[in-house]
């Protein structure tokens, strides 16, 4: 029987009443990954540790929430024992001795971490064309790109090899391959997740989130991969909810806000038509749209653009080409091996984000820069406090358009607008999700809904209202196994 | 943006470009700060800084030994190691 594009809840009930094996599922599952190979989703695999983990599932059955539920993993979260590389050459060879609280928890709730998936270069991109192991493609499309940085993980779901995939969100790197590749991805809370074992990008701004073909499925991935971490000193230290509780309660009487300085009028009218449907959707569901202003909303880009490669360029300081990752031949003395090792080691689009930070933060220039895109920060979060005391939720599309075509777009300043309506969210430290929401000429399009702290249960409730009403989820692109 | 900035924040971020690439970067670095020189625009007089959206003292945990020593595996990962340290050029003659 075939497991392609099944869900989690699908999986479980199907492993449940013995249809299928553990061993079975699992050994399936890397069937596929061979019969997509094309795809480039996977740096890494975890073959023969994976088939043991599901024989012993076979000999001692659990009731655990993701028993034998195989799962793809970022790049960007370390696996003990198991390579991980960020994407990047500077990581080829490195083989964490510990792995992270994400992993260590999703493990713990019986999932089968079945390899690790390509992503762009320490997650900087939007494309998945900085990765050193070569570009991922959609599996809408011939020569698409799924979306970055997690796009690895976003075309393994999209092409049904995997239920879930672990993700990670800088300033869109969830949503927005979610939005290009037509699956879910949220990006919860700032602190909900633990950064613990997460290659640093952005400390401020990152966090993991899961990706999967419902709002349900993700629910239960974050049921267990939330947790208080005392590793992770921005853990938050909240009580962690059952994210599926009332997840199909009705959304009667619900405000969304639109956000009045978002000009949608610039994007593709298809796009906009299929915006202005999940509207009239809801509104069917009985929820009542209210424009909100967030004056400082369109200046988060550049806000970002400071914000982020300010703390890039300090988290990787720490690849110095001596306690771990490349190191250059022959260093003639310690500066020629940090030079060597880190310009040999890094791609481009991560040696610009590294000297826009150093400029950003050095003397003469700090204040200028980098004091005042915090300013920015602040006022944007204001705004989206002040919105929320109008509305519960504020919705958008999750990306300007549909997925491009690999190599269409060369100038960097393009390329990070590609995260316009998804970088304020992680400015804000907020919750965002993305759910398929319609075609534009056969490719997916997402629709985004921003909450306030610490309420993903209300995006999981209003997601899930979408898919039991709409069949954009169940869609499946025609594949050829290669 | 000029040669001379690049030079020196290439040189405090430990990377070095060749002639070409060094033209290409300065050109895309203009660029790039040219669009966040936006920021300019809005009035930020009085108002405070946000580092994190957390506002909250980071929180420290006692400092006990949690694991044993794993020096060896650490030491792996290191390009060049001896037994118990890793070995770098000499830096004192």
């Amino acid at each position: 029987m075939s497991i392609q594009f099944k869900t989690i809840k699908e999986l479980s009930s199907m492993l449940r009443s013995k249809e299928i094996s553990n061993h079975e599922l699992t050994k399936e599952t890397f069937n596929l990954i061979e019969s997509y190979k094309h795809l480039n989703a996977f740096i890494t695999l975890n073959k023969e540790r994976a088939l043991i983990k599901a024989s012993e599932l076979d000999k001692n059955s659990s009731e655990l929430s993701l028993s034998g539920i195989p799962i793809a993993q970022k790049d960007l979260f370390v696996t003990k024992d198991l390579r991980t590389t960020c994407g990047s050459n500077m990581l080829s060879n490195f083989i964490p001795p510990y792995s992270a609280t994400v992993i260590e928890n999703l493990e713990a709730a019986g999932c089968i971490s079945i390899g690790k998936t390509n992503m762009d270069e320490f997650a900087m991109g939007s494309s998945n064309e900085t990765s050193f192991y070569g570009n991922v493609l959609n599996p809408w499309g011939q020569n698409l790109v799924p979306g970055g940085s997690s796009g690895g993980s976003a075309a393994a779901v999209a092409a049904g090899i995997v239920s879930a995939a672990t993700g990670t969100d800088t300033g869109g790197s969830i949503r927005q391959p979610a939005s290009l590749c037509g699956i879910t991805g949220i990006k919860p809370t700032y602190g909900r997740i633990s950064r613990w074992g997460m290659v640093a990008f952005a400390s401020s701004l990152d966090q993991a989130g899961p990706m999967a073909r419902t709002a349900e499925d993700c629910a239960i991935l974050m049921n267990e991969m939330c947790s208080h971490d005392p590793k992770d000193t921005t853990s938050l230290d909240e009580d962690v909810p059952d994210f599926t509780k009332g997840i199909d309660a009705p959304i009667k009487g619900l405000k969304i806000g639109i956000v009045k300085e978002f000009d949608l009028s610039k994007l593709d009218s298809n796009v906009v038509k299929v915006f202005e449907d999940s509207k009239k959707h809801y509104e069917s569901l009985g929820v009542e749209f209210v424009e909100v202003s967030l004056p400082n909303i369109n200046l988060s880009v550049p806000t970002y653009y400071v914000v982020a490669p300010a703390e890039c360029s300090s988290n990787l300081s720490r690849f110095d080409g001596v306690r771990y990752g490349n190191r250059c031949d022959d260093p003639k003395d310690l500066e020629d091996l940090y030079i060597r090792s880190r310009s040999e080691g890094f791609g481009d689009e991560v040696k610009r984000r590294i000297l826009i930070g150093s400029y950003v933060l050095s003397a003469g220039f700090y204040d200028a820069y980098y004091k005042k895109a915090q300013q920015v920060r602040r006022l944007i979060k204001n705004d989206f406090d002040n919105a929320f005391e109008k509305v519960d939720l504020i919705m958008s599309p999750t990306t300007r358009g549909a997925a491009f075509e690999a190599g269409s777009m060369s100038d960097p300043i393009e390329m990070y607008l590609e995260d316009l309506f998804t970088v304020p969210a992680n400015l804000a430290g907020l919750p965002g999700i993305s759910i398929p929401n319609g075609h534009v000429d056969n490719k997916p399009l997402g629709l985004q809904l921003i909450a306030n702290s610490l309420q993903e249960s209300l995006l999981f409730n209003v997601a899930h209202n979408f898919q039991m009403t709409t069949d954009w989820h169940l869609k499946t692109p025609s594949l050829e196994a290669k | 943006m000029d040669k001379e900035t690049v030079t020196t924040i290439s040189n405090l971020s430990r990377l070095a470009f060749d002639k070409e690439n060094e033209e290409k970067i300065t050109k895309d670095l203009e660029n790039i700060i040219k669009f966040v020189d936006q920021l300019d625009s809005v009035d930020t007089s009085n108002i405070e800084p946000l580092t994190s959206p957390l506002e909250k003292t980071a929180k420290t945990r006692a400092d006990e030994v949690t694991s044993k020593n794993r020096k060896e595996k650490f030491l792996k990962n290191a390009p060049n190691a001896n037994e118990d340290y890793f070995l770098v050029p000499r830096v004192v003659e």
